[in-house]
């Protein structure tokens, strides 16, 4: 029983990867994905990935899922019928949000509506102060009575408990629940202290709605997976991907469903992180693009990037502050709307645009022959030569090259009047930008000097425009991973089991004792732990990170500081200010060793062992032994225009193997397309490895 | 390769890569700048400009006042600086008033950036210092030596150096010397960031002088501008208003002159300066004009010189709108967000589906205490009325125009100030009766819990003009203050002893259209989520609310 495997729901395609971490044999495979009933494809698919793997269903120990369904019953809003229970006065707080424009010329600007109409919100008389005291008592009779006169008159299915100040003491929230658990036996409950304990009422409160609001579901969902499973014979162990790029048990999942939000995407941001420290790669930049979106990520030092803020439901897809907000801890994702669907048009000012509107899988790009008749940035990629097609998916599917460049003729060129290989390049051109762009603002916020890293790219698109994206970051190298087509899937059975907790609690640093600080972590530890109860893990098997975030004394901005393993109690608030002015150096390049600190939120993850220890893994290899397939007209600027440029067969390259661009490198999810003057070679691992023409100088120097 | 015309491929791909260059720009400053201002609310911009001084991009996340004043700016810096007297290395600053963005405490700063030893553009960033001295910023002041430092169109920066005469000076004037320094060496350093970005998207495309993209992004603009401008009727448009002084009514009024595809926007008529801190310096009431001629015109068009071409603004020296120094500009804002509404309401006949009633704004209030340990308290509250409805689209409750500060969630506040929020209610029946309802109001109760007097400044404003509909649409609830239940000025310092209320109940936004002709379903729903109540339904729509079923019917 010791075959690992991930399973990653997608839009279009479920993704399967089986790992024989004895010999390091990884095994692919992709099934369409059945939206209306999801776990379909999962028990349809599993069987075929055990039949090319070699093995049954009883040799699997592990199965990581990955499942796109909160998000999307949160972006349909098809959910529990749920009711919210908060302090008087305050119930408008989910109407009043932000009170910000997230656009400041569009007048008629407009917000996603709260997940709980005004009727189903009900206050009741209780109030907990800022520092944890009773202001006003709970009146339990008022609950129980508002309760019963809701659920006389409309069903509830969940019930969100949201009292203010309930981050410093949730006294009150539990007092609440139990009264709600005991007049309505059946409903689920989630409270705001036990969602995310986080300052900000607003916030918190909406990611308890979204928890309520999605937890039957999930729950049903699971149910079903797990009954599916059961009957193929699956007697290993279930867990859960989030969106933090860990796994949680099925337990947990149910009990945080707001949790499971882009866990895909994030599991993608893991493997390349795990690629890179196979390879040596400290930091690098995750650049995932597939039929409708791009996501990039920052790793650093072999840690992807995290935030504990992401945004559901955006009534505009790609304008933040347009959606609900989720405080979840999340992989910090730069999310574009770019992909091989998006549709290239003129905006306002005449001139090209590409995306964030997309053509999707129906009717899809021109060239797919499905009745689409505006152009895309897959059919500029097609008549540019970058896709062959004949060999799109691998030849499943014939592309009419013919009626993209037409298209693309008639929308673009025409009225910009210019030919319509050239606006077939502009629409290319513009995406490279939108990418090189969105990583620029990204990493400029965060202050990551993306010029010394590397690029991971993969999904469907992303290898297509990787190395030019690149060139116009001065990143210096692009690895191309093998096994790039089902990189979530795989990230996901190569994660951990983890779990964070973390708390808003206000302390000056002067006032810090040695036993309080060593308390605080043991609290959230014990929290943490709680969440690997009926796993195989040990205790002493945790790893256990702890991290404050800081700020001085009066000022707006937190930084979080990792506290190093090996200190406690009198010697580890000794550190402290050390530790703070270092990170804060590290983002704003000074600091204040006078001013006084303030610690304002305290947090741990807890984790397992690594499932496996490297990613080098042994992919079953096509039959071809010829490398070079051949040749094919494709444009490349920089050397004048169409070149006969040389086809590669991925799967028959192997290690060692070196080559120049202008070149183009198929497989069959995607083609890795290499530019004038740009080196490939193959490494030990099966990565294929760009570097930049004209960065070599600099690299060198 | 330079010189060659900028055809529509490449023009869309370089000109989005410019204002890429900007927003990186912006986010330097953010990330780098010491002032909470300018990290959490935002409160800056960054322009860039081309070798003749004309503003080619700007970054997105930019504060509209600034764009607009920006240009001016560097017109006022190139006048002092001749380009040929610039050398690598340089950096122009000012904050004075009239030069810069209508009060002190904004700094302007910009730099040339050089390409092979010539100028080929400006790269400019503008944030809202901490402090800049003086009295800092009240509604009282009585002009503008009260408002603090200013500094003249001057080097900052010479070859590279920052000027220690400067920067003596600077830290002798202003309070928190770090987070002033901070601010300014974020500025200057997101600028060099600006000039080194420029530089290597020239690189990258082969290009060594902007010029040609330059005039490709001002003239494609120009011509997007003109297109819509001659799509208006031509005529002269007039509308007045009247809006709170301190305690008296002030006019403010506005002719629009469409002919052809230009347009002309002239504030005479408007009433004279004030002798306290909210006079508006005439490029604030240029920007904001602009502003509104663009959310009217090319919304989804980038700023540039080439969109502000076709427009002409003028206003008679001396009167609020165009006020002469040293009269104080502190509180500028509490008449210059007005120009928004006022130039809308000349276009609401002939432009009647794209204009926007009036909103009920927002209520800045800063708040001071000496805490017992004697450790002072300095903060803001933030709270916004309605928006204005449109043509189809009724006004959001609770949202801010035409600022966009952000708001003080009730957990943060009490932890921070020792106040209590009693509630945050929204207000039915606030926002105007219309077709398209205006935005509802809020209210708000803070009771002092602090142990100690708590300071309150307060600028407030449509407590006796509220906003108004548009074309047939009721204007919305005004604003009120009050203390301890009894009414208070909307302008001005009050003092709130231990357990005393204040309670703020915000504007509500204008309707637009004839209530009459809003659906039954659409009274029902505002019904049901708390926007009308069952008696303003009957008063203002007259609709019966069946109070068993939630359904509606029109007498």
């Amino acid at each position: 029983m010791d075959w690992r495997v991930g399973i990653d729901i997608g839009g279009t395609f479920t993704d399967f990867a089986a790992l024989d971490p004895r010999s390091g044999r990884l095994v692919v495979h992709k099934q369409l994905t059945t939206p209306h009933e999801p776990s379909a494809a999962v028990i349809a698919g599993l069987p075929v990935l055990m039949q090319k793997a070699g093995t049954e269903i009883g040799e699997v120990g592990t199965i990581v899922h990955g499942t796109t369904l909160v998000t999307n019953a949160l972006i349909e809003r098809r959910g529990a019928k749920t009711a919210m229970i908060c302090t008087e006065g305050f119930a408008d707080v989910l109407d009043i949000a932000k009170e910000r424009r997230y656009d400041m010329y569009d007048l008629r600007i407009s917000y996603p509506e709260p997940l709980i109409e005004r009727a189903m919100r009900i206050e009741v008389s209780e109030r907990i102060g800022p520092s944890g005291e009773v202001v006003e008592a709970l009146d339990r009779g008022q609950v129980r009575e508002r309760l019963q006169r809701l659920a006389q008159v409309r069903e509830i299915e969940a019930v969100a408990v949201c009292l203010l100040n309930a981050y410093v003491d949730d006294t009150h929230e539990r007092d609440v629940a139990a009264i709600v658990a005991e007049v309505l036996p059946d409903v689920s409950i989630s409270r705001s202290a036990d969602i995310f304990p986080f300052m900000r009422e607003y916030e918190r409160w909406t990611t308890t709605t979204m928890n309520a609001f999605t937890q039957p579901m999930l729950s049903r969902y699971l149910d079903r997976l797990e009954a599916g499973l059961g009957e193929l014979g699956f007697a290993g162990g279930l867990f859960i991907m989030t969106s933090s790029g860990g796994t949680v048990t099925v337990a947990t999942a149910r009990r945080y469903p707001v949790r499971l939000l882009e866990s895909g995407p994030a599991a993608g941001v893991h493997f390349a992180a795990r690629l890179g420290e196979t390879s040596g790669i400290a930091d690098l930049l995750a650049y995932d693009m597939g039929g409708t979106t791009a996501k990039g990520a920052l790793v650093r030092d072999m840690t992807p990037l995290h935030r504990y803020e992401m945004e559901v439901a955006r009534v505009h897809e790609f304008k933040l502050g347009s959606g609900l907000p989720a405080k979840i801890p999340v992989i910090d994702l730069i999310e574009i709307g770019a992909g091989g669907g998006s549709l290239a048009e003129i905006d306002a000012r005449g001139v090209v645009k590409v995306g964030p509107r997309s053509a999707g899988a129906d009717p899809g790009p021109v060239c797919y022959g499905l009745g689409g008749s505006a152009p895309t940035l897959t059919d500029a990629n097609l008549s540019l030569g970058y896709l062959s097609a004949d060999f799109f998916l691998g030849g499943e599917m014939v592309l009419d090259g013919g009626a993209a460049t037409e298209a693309i003729g008639r929308e673009i060129a025409a009225p910009l009047d210019v030919d319509a290989l050239r606006a077939a390049w502009g629409i290319h051109e513009t995406i490279n930008e939108d990418v090189a762009r969105a990583f620029r603002n990204h990493a400029s916020e965060r202050g990551f000097d993306y010029r010394r890293s590397t690029m991971v790219a993969f999904g469907g698109s992303g290898p297509i425009h990787a190395l030019r994206v690149a060139h116009k970051l001065l990143v210096p190298r692009v690895v191309f991973p093998a096994g790039a087509g089902v990189a979530s899937a795989i990230g996901m059975l190569i994660s951990p089991l983890s779990f964070e907790v973390l708390r808003s609690d206000l302390v000056e640093l002067e006032a810090l004792q040695p036993a309080a600080i060593d308390q605080g972590f043991a609290k959230l530890v014990d929290e943490a732990a709680d969440a690997f109860s009926g796993t195989d893990v040990r205790r002493t098997d945790l790893t256990v990170v702890r991290a404050l975030d800081m700020r001085y004394r009066g000022q707006g901005y937190d930084i979080e500081v990792t506290m190093p393993a090996d200190l406690a109690g009198a010697a580890l608030i000794e550190a402290l200010p050390r530790l703070f002015a270092d990170a804060y150096e590290g983002v704003f390049s000074k600091s204040f060793p006078e001013r006084p600190i303030d610690i304002v939120a305290w947090k741990a993850t807890v984790s397992g062992p690594r499932p496996t220890d490297s990613t080098d893994f042994a992919f079953d290899r096509g039959a071809a032994d010829q490398a070079r397939k051949g040749v094919r007209a494709a444009y490349f600027p920089d050397a004048g225009g169409f070149v006969e440029t040389p086809v590669y067969d991925r799967l028959a390259l192997k290690p060692g193997d070196s080559f120049a661009g202008p070149a183009l490198v198929e497989e069959r999810e995607s083609t890795c397309v290499i530019g004038v003057g740009d080196r490939v070679e193959i490494d030990g691992h099966g990565n294929l490895i760009a570097s930049i023409a004209a960065a070599e100088g600099t690299l060198a120097a | 390769m330079s010189k060659a015309p900028v055809d529509a491929v490449s023009l869309g791909i370089m000109w989005d890569r410019l204002i890429a260059i900007t927003d990186e720009i912006l986010t330097a400053i953010v990330r780098t700048a010491f002032s909470v201002g300018v990290r959490e609310a935002w409160d800056l911009a960054c322009v860039m400009f081309d070798a003749k001084g004309r503003s080619i991009a700007q970054a997105s996340l930019s504060m509209p006042a600034f764009i607009g004043t920006a240009p001016l700016t560097m017109r006022h810096m190139l006048a002092r600086y001749p380009i040929e007297s610039l050398r690598p290395g340089d950096v122009l600053v000012t904050n004075d008033p009239w030069l810069g963005t209508g009060h002190t405490p904004d700094i302007c700063v910009a730099r040339p950036v050089f390409r092979d030893g010539k100028v080929v553009g400006f790269v400019m960033t503008i944030t809202h210092l901490p402090d800049i001295g003086g009295a800092g910023l009240a509604i009282g002041n009585p002009d503008l030596y009260h408002e603090g430092l200013i500094l003249p169109v001057c080097k900052l920066v010479e070859g590279g150096t920052f000027n220690p005469l400067l920067r003596d000076i600077l830290a002798s004037n202003v309070r928190v010397v770090d987070e002033v320094f901070g601010d300014i060496d974020a500025n200057v350093a997101g600028t060099e960031v600006g000039a080194r970005l420029v530089g290597e998207f020239m690189d990258e495309y082969g290009i060594d002088e902007l010029q040609p993209l330059a005039d490709a992004i001002i003239a494609q603009s120009e011509g997007a501008m003109r297109r819509e401008l001659a799509a208006i009727p031509d005529g002269t448009y007039r509308r007045e208003m009247a809006i709170e002084s301190v305690t008296e009514a002030l006019d403010l009024a506005c002719s629009v002159t469409v002919k052809g595809d230009r347009i002309a926007l002239d504030f005479a008529g408007t009433g004279p300066s004030a002798p306290v801190a909210i006079n508006v310096p005439f490029c604030y009431t240029r920007s904001f004009a602009s502003y509104a001629v663009k959310c009217l015109t090319t919304p989804s068009i980038p700023n540039n010189d080439g969109t502000l071409q076709p427009i002409s603004i003028s206003a008679p020296e001396g009167c609020i709108l165009a006020a002469t120094k040293p009269s104080p500009t502190g509180g500028r804002h509490t008449v210059g967000w007005f120009i928004v509404p006022l130039v809308m309401s000349c276009l609401a006949d002939v432009l009647p589906g794209r204009v926007q009633a009036d909103s009920g704004m927002a209520t800045l209030m800063l708040v001071t205490a000496r805490r017992s340990d004697g450790r002072e308290m300095a903060t803001q509250y933030f709270l916004a009325g309605g928006l204005g409805a449109m043509d189809g689209h009724d006004g959001r409750a609770a949202v801010p125009f035409p600022t966009n500060n952000a708001v003080v969630p009730s957990e943060v506040w009490e932890r921070e100030t020792g106040m209590r929020v009693l509630y945050r209610r929204m207000l039915p029946d606030t926002g105007g009766p219309g077709q398209f309802r205006g935005g509802t109001g809020q209210e708000a109760a803070l009771v002092n819990q602090s142990g100690m007097p708590v300071d309150v400044s307060i600028f407030g404003l449509r407590t006796k003009f509220p906003a108004r509909g548009f074309l047939g649409g009721a204007p919305g609830a005004a604003r009120e203050f009050a203390i301890n239940g009894t009414a208070i000025p909307p302008k001005g310092r009050h003092t709130l002893a231990q357990g005393d209320t204040l309670t703020i109940r915000e504007a509500g936004g204008g309707g637009y259209g004839d209530p009459k002709l809003r659906s039954v379903e659409a009274v029902a729903a505002d019904v049901a989520a708390g926007a009308v109540s069952v008696a303003g339904a009957q008063s203002d729509y007259g609709i019966t609310i069946d109070a068993a079923t939630g359904l509606g019917t029109r007498a």
